[in-house]
C-alpha cells in the first residue's frame, strides 16, 4: 500500500505542467464574479425567513384586530407580547450579523464548518421562537375569544345542547392542540428541506472531524 | 489604491494557480464543475485577501482557503457525477517508458481515492502535496496525532476499495 501511495505521489506531482493555465485576464474577471456559496445561501435563506417572520406580524396587526383585543381583555397580555418579540427580534439581528462576520475561510475547515453550523442553530432558534410567539397568540385569542367574543355564547350553547358538556371541551381542546400540531409540523417539515438540503455534506464532515477528537 | 491590490493579488494568484487546479481537480470529475470550483475558490481568496497579512506563505494560505472552500463552501452540482470520459482523458499518463502494469495500478488509485469522503481526500491531497502533518493539522483543525491516525485510517480505506 505505501508503494502504491508513494507511486501515486510520484505520479501526482509529475502531473503538474497539465494542468490548465489561466490568463491574468481570465483569473481578473473571476474575481469580478458573485459567489455562489453555502454560506451565502443559508444567510440568503435566513433574511428571506426574518423578512417572512416580521411581515407576518406586521400585517397581522390592523387597527381591527387592536379594538378587538381590548373587547376580548387581552390587549394587555398581548402588548407585553409584541414587546418580548421585538426585543428578541433585535437580539436576533445582531446575533445574525455577527454569526456572519465570524465566517472565514482562512480559518482551519473544522473552525469554519463550526461557525456555519452556528449560522444554522441561530435560524432555528429564531425559527422556534416565532413559532412559541405564535401559539402564545393564537391561545391568548382563543382565550378572548371564548370569553369575551360573539361566537363565545353559540360555542357555550352548543357545549351545553351536545348533553355532554364536559366531552365536547374535550373533544374541542383536542381539535384545537390537533390543529396547532400540523402547522408546527408543517413549518417544521420545510425548515428541515431548506437547511438539510444545503447543510447535509457539512454536518456529515463536521461530524467526522469531531469524531477524532474524542 | 484598490486597482493595485487586484493587481498584485491576480498576479499572485496566476503565478500559484496550480494549487487551485489541484484541489479542483480532486474534487470534481468533469471540466464544467472544475472551473466553477475554480471561480469559487479564485472569489474566496479575493474576499479574504485583504485579511492576508503575510504571517504565512501565499500558497499555504491557498491551500487553506481552496480546501475549505471546497469541502464547506461549494455546492456540488448533481452533473458531476457523470465521471469516466473526463478521468480517462486527464490521467492518462505521457511518459516515455509507458508501463502498461503502472499505469493501470495508478489509474485504479485515482479511482480510489475519488471514492473517499471530503475530509479524506483533502488528508490524500495534502500527503500527496508532501504537507507534513503540522500543516495537515492547521489546514483540518484537529491534532497532529489525530491527523497520523486519520490519515493511517484513510490508507487502510483505500487498501480496501483497492482489494475488495
Amino acid at each position: 500500500m505505501m508503494d502504491e501511495l508513494e507511486l501515486l505521489k510520484k505520479d501526482w506531482q509529475k502531473k503538474e505542467a497539465q494542468h490548465p493555465k489561466l490568463s491574468f485576464d481570465e483569473i481578473y474577471g473571476m474575481i469580478k464574479k458573485k459567489s455562489s456559496s453555502t454560506v451565502k445561501w443559508i444567510f440568503y435563506i435566513s433574511i428571506i425567513e426574518f423578512v417572512f417572520w416580521a411581515v407576518l406580524n406586521l400585517f397581522s396587526y390592523t387597527k381591527e384586530s387592536l379594538e378587538l383585543e381590548k373587547t376580548w381583555h387581552i390587549y394587555e397580555i398581548t402588548t407585553t407580547l409584541t414587546i418580548i418579540n421585538y426585543i428578541v427580534l433585535i437580539y436576533f439581528i445582531y446575533k445574525f450579523y455577527s454569526n456572519y462576520k465570524l465566517i472565514s475561510t482562512t480559518e482551519s475547515s473544522k473552525k469554519l464548518m463550526k461557525n456555519i453550523l452556528n449560522v444554522k442553530r441561530t435560524v432555528s432558534q429564531y425559527v422556534w421562537f416565532n413559532i412559541g410567539i405564535f401559539v402564545a397568540y393564537l391561545m391568548v385569542n382563543l382565550y378572548g375569544n371564548l370569553n369575551y367574543g360573539e361566537n363565545s355564547k353559540k360555542i357555550a350553547e352548543a357545549a351545553s345542547q351536545a348533553g355532554n358538556e364536559t366531552l365536547f371541551w374535550i373533544i374541542f381542546t383536542v381539535m384545537f392542540l390537533l390543529f396547532i400540531t400540523i402547522i408546527l409540523l408543517l413549518i417544521w417539515f420545510f425548515y428541515k428541506l431548506l437547511y438539510g438540503i444545503l447543510l447535509n455534506r457539512l454536518r456529515k464532515n463536521y461530524s467526522e472531524l469531531k469524531k477524532l477528537e474524542v | 489604491m484598490n486597482k493595485e491590490l487586484e493587481h498584485k493579488f491576480v498576479t499572485e494568484l496566476e503565478n500559484n494557480q496550480n494549487i487551485v487546479h489541484k484541489v479542483c481537480s480532486l474534487y470534481t470529475t468533469n471540466r464544467e464543475a472544475h472551473n466553477d470550483l475554480f471561480q469559487e475558490i479564485t472569489i474566496q481568496l479575493w474576499k479574504a485577501y485583504p485579511k492576508f497579512r503575510g504571517d504565512s506563505k501565499f500558497s499555504t494560505w491557498m491551500y487553506r482557503v481552496a480546501l475549505n472552500t471546497a469541502i464547506t463552501l461549494y455546492r456540488k452540482s448533481k452533473k458531476s457525477i457523470k465521471t469516466q470520459d473526463f478521468d480517462s482523458v486527464i490521467y492518462r499518463i505521457k511518459t516515455d517508458e509507458y508501463d502498461a502494469t503502472e499505469e493501470k495500478q495508478l489509474q485504479l488509485m485515482y479511482k480510489a481515492v475519488r471514492q473517499l469522503g471530503d475530509i479524506d481526500k483533502a488528508l490524500v491531497f495534502l500527503y500527496l502535496e508532501d504537507k507534513d502533518y503540522s500543516e495537515i493539522s492547521e489546514t483540518l483543525g484537529i491534532s497532529e496525532v489525530n491527523a497520523r491516525v486519520k490519515m493511517n485510517r484513510v490508507k487502510n480505506k483505500l487498501r480496501t476499495i483497492l482489494n475488495p
